[in-house]
């Protein structure tokens, strides 16, 4: 899973032993980035 | 957050007018009522949809 | 019934009309709007495909603005054929319907200048669109007819002189009257009179004949529309496709029911 540091805005990989962490900057807010797959929506 | 494509009531379309609407009415000094006339949106349902609109997305945008 | 009707155009543009239809029964009035609401096909975007949407919007949220944009539908669709519309656009910028890139030249906006999203610096949005013809009965974005109506036709005529103290309480009615009184010849030849829009008097008979009596009564079958459509075609063609499909509608049954 690739996330984004909120706070020094670096690529953050995650496993499962790591806990919701950034490993530069110790910030424990990560955001999830869009994945780059073509999204199809239907429109109802 | 924009302004809806057509009117809820009735379904024209009023989100072409929004741009002319806000231009002369919200940040110019016209009456609303006369601009409205104006654009040709004569029903209360689809004049309502400019009058009570606000744009959202300056709002918001800060918070992505 | 017979297969003439009497139809007077009393407003006339591409996309809105009135006009005076006599010799049709209530319910085949009523039928009439109900097809322009729901039975005549329109083009419209049924699915997209985001690409890259990095707007303040979900892609739901776009997803919808685009389906209620009307498309000029030409009248050579069939159901299940869809047209494909691309649109990228890089912010600062806002994205309108106009943007919109069609793969037939034939299926355009009806409308450019309506704002799909407003993109800040380093937003983009850029997604595929299959439109689809599809009925009024199955999503409000399918609709041509955009506040189809009817009324009664009122025919006014003059009664006598008004007394000098009578009361002079406003005489309210809208739409388009029939009007009996408004010159002597047509009254003395019997035809139907001068049809003439309410909207003109204010709506109010009290202005047109300050001191006469008036009667207003309903003309049995004789209806008058006021028809508007969201641009996806213009008013003549939702009008004859709304009758064509009644009468397809009507044959099918007739086929069904026989032995």
């Amino acid at each position: 899973m690739s996330y984004k540091c909120s706070r020094c805005k670096r690529d953050v990989e995650l496993d499962e032993y790591g806990g919701v962490r950034c490993p530069y900057c110790g910030h424990r807010v990560l955001l999830k980035e869009r994945s780059r797959d073509i999204k199809e929506v239907n429109v109802n | 957050m924009m302004v809806p494509v057509r009117c809820f009531t009735c379904g024209s379309v009023v989100g072409e007018h929004w741009e002319e609407f806000k231009q002369r009415a919200r940040e110019g000094d016209e009456d609303p009522a006369e601009v409205l006339d104006e654009l040709g949106v004569e029903r209360a349902c689809c004049r309502r949809m400019l009058v009570s609109h606000k744009d959202l997305v300056d709002i918001v945008s800060p918070y992505q | 019934m017979s297969d003439q009707y009497d139809v007077t155009f009393i407003e006339q543009d591409e996309r809105s009309a009135k006009f005076l239809v006599r010799g049709i029964t209530p319910a085949f009035a009523n039928g009439i709007r109900r097809a322009m609401i729901a039975d005549v096909p329109t083009l419209s975007v049924d699915t997209v495909r985001v690409i890259e949407n990095s707007s303040v919007m979900f892609d739901e949220q776009i997803a919808l603005r685009l389906g209620l944009i009307p498309l000029t539908t030409p009248d050579d669709y069939r159901p299940e054929e869809t047209v494909t519309l691309a649109i990228d656009v890089e912010g600062p910028a806002t994205a309108y319907s106009g943007d919109l890139v069609s793969s037939d030249a034939k299926v355009q906006p009806a409308e450019e200048h309506v704002p799909i999203i407003d993109l800040k610096e380093g937003q983009r949005l850029e997604l595929e669109a299959d439109a689809e013809l599809g009925y009024g009965k199955d999503h409000a974005k399918h609709q041509g007819g955009v506040a189809v109506g009817y009324r009664h036709l009122q025919r006014v005529e003059l009664g006598d002189e008004r007394g000098e103290f009578a009361e002079d309480d406003p005489e309210i009615i809208r739409g388009v009257i029939e009007d009996a009184g408004a010159s002597e010849t047509s009254r003395a030849a019997g035809d139907g009179g001068e049809l003439v829009e309410t909207a003109s008097f204010d709506n109010d008979l009290g202005n047109r004949y300050p001191d006469r009596n008036v009667s207003v009564e309903d003309v049995p079958n004789a209806f008058v529309f006021d028809v508007e459509t969201d641009g996806s075609m213009s008013v003549d063609d939702l009008v004859l496709s709304a009758v064509e499909s009644l009468r397809t509608r009507a044959d099918e049954l007739e086929d069904a029911v026989q032995l």
